[in-house]
């Protein structure tokens, strides 16, 4: 078929076979829906999709994608094949159903800057993986918030990936086990966020993979100063590139569960471009510089402020976080 | 062209803010940014301040650069 006679045929089938489809209450049935009340049935059913296919050159076919069994060998299908005199491809593909980001799905091996959490919290982010000063044995990094539950796990908890709010299970998605946390506290002043998962036995991971930012280097040795541009993976707004816009912050008040908590020396953040450096669900992300070297560990961030006005983000100097954990990059 | 403030001029009146200002409720982070050529006091407020109420603009020749940045909140789901 031509393909102005093909468009012109998608119109008309589109009218006269799939636009009665769409449904009212009445005819609920007909698309074999399980009863329930109709103010419960999402108002855009599942039907025939069109479309239009090349099939050899200059020639086109009318292209139906059948998304309900109850559809399949129907008469609203075999008039759409007669009306198009065999010129049509039809095919069933069922539900299409939105693909979670990659970094919110499961991921075997493990890979930095994926969703994480303790079996009771929603998700963070996968920050790297260090290994113990003590006996070298590899650990994840993230916050507190994110493995430890705010203080409120208790060592051998289930580590999932991913987590929780990003349909991780406990048992099947479980990859570790809470280790240890620095604890946060509601009366002192905190100076990180963080805590450690040992690696279920038999779970690979690639400890220096930044997926979409190349590979990790190892942990700077310099003190982040203004102007720095940084770089993250995070479990929500996954790359993004920051500046520094100040350093050793004190009296930084946050909001957690557990109440407003202060930190002090930490790192201010915003976006280097159009969007923020970070959203919820980025906390534990690993903070890494132009040289690909670790310089922080995100925690925290609010929506105003910064020279775009998205928004600025805060962070732990890496170095407080390996040393009060007795950690150092696994790289 | 003018030398900036340098970084620990800057951290003592880092310090001289925070004993005299560190009790006004907006005032939600003080630390340490470039300014010119040197270095300045940056002061984050989580909401604007009450009418009439100031904040200086130097100490001893330090800049301070105020930025209202809203509340703060651990970056969970």
């Amino acid at each position: 078929m031509h393909i102005d006679s093909v468009r012109e045929l998608k119109a008309l089938v589109l009218k006269q076979h799939v636009a009665p489809l769409a449904v009212g209450e009445r005819k609920l049935s007909a698309l074999a829906l399980a009863a329930k009340p109709v103010t419960e049935v999402d108002g855009t059913q599942r039907t025939l999709a069109l479309g239009i296919m090349p099939k050899g050159k200059e020639d086109y076919h009318l292209a139906i994608r059948i998304q309900t069994r109850a559809l399949e060998n129907s008469a609203q299908v075999e008039a759409i094949r007669k009306q198009a005199k065999g010129e049509v491809d039809i095919r069933y593909i069922g539900r299409v159903v939105k693909r979670a980001p990659w970094n919110q799905s499961r991921q075997r091996p493990l890979l930095i800057g994926t969703s994480i959490g303790h079996f009771r919290i929603t998700a963070g982010t996968l920050g790297c993986f260090v290994k113990m000063r003590s006996n070298g044995t590899p650990r994840i990094l993230s916050n507190n918030h994110v493995l430890a539950d705010e203080n409120k796990g208790k060592k051998g908890d289930a580590i999932i990936q991913p987590g929780q709010f990003d349909k991780g299970k406990k048992g099947k998605d479980t990859v570790g086990s809470l280790d240890k946390f620095v604890r946060l506290s509601a009366s002192g002043t905190n100076f990180v966020d963080c805590a450690i998962a040992t690696i279920k036995a038999g779970i690979k991971f690639d400890s220096t993979k930044l997926t979409g930012i190349g590979t990790l280097k190892g942990v700077s040795a310099s003190v982040v100063d203004v102007g720095t541009i940084v770089h993250k993976v995070g479990r929500t707004t996954d790359v993004t590139n920051g500046r520094v816009t100040a350093f050793e912050l004190d009296n930084v008040v946050v909001g957690y569960d557990i109440g407003n908590l202060r930190f002090d020396n930490q790192i201010e953040i915003e976006g280097a471009d159009a969007g923020p450096f970070s959203q919820g669900g980025d906390s534990g992300s690993l903070i890494v510089n132009d040289d690909l070297l670790a310089v922080a560990l995100l925690f925290a961030g609010g929506d105003q402020g910064g020279s775009n006005g998205q928004g600025l983000t805060f962070a732990n100097p890496i170095a407080k976080v390996f040393d009060q954990l007795g950690v150092d990059l696994l790289s | 062209m003018q030398e900036g403030t340098d970084i620990e001029k800057a951290r003592a009146a880092k310090a001289t803010f925070l004993s005299r200002f560190a009790g006004v409720a907006q005032v939600n982070g003080v630390g340490l940014t470039r300014v010119g050529a040197g270095f300045g006091v940056k002061v984050n407020l989580a909401d604007k301040l009450e009418p009439g109420a100031e904040l200086p603009e130097e100490i001893d020749g330090v800049p301070i650069v105020v930025e209202t940045v809203g509340p703060i909140t651990k970056r969970a789901v």
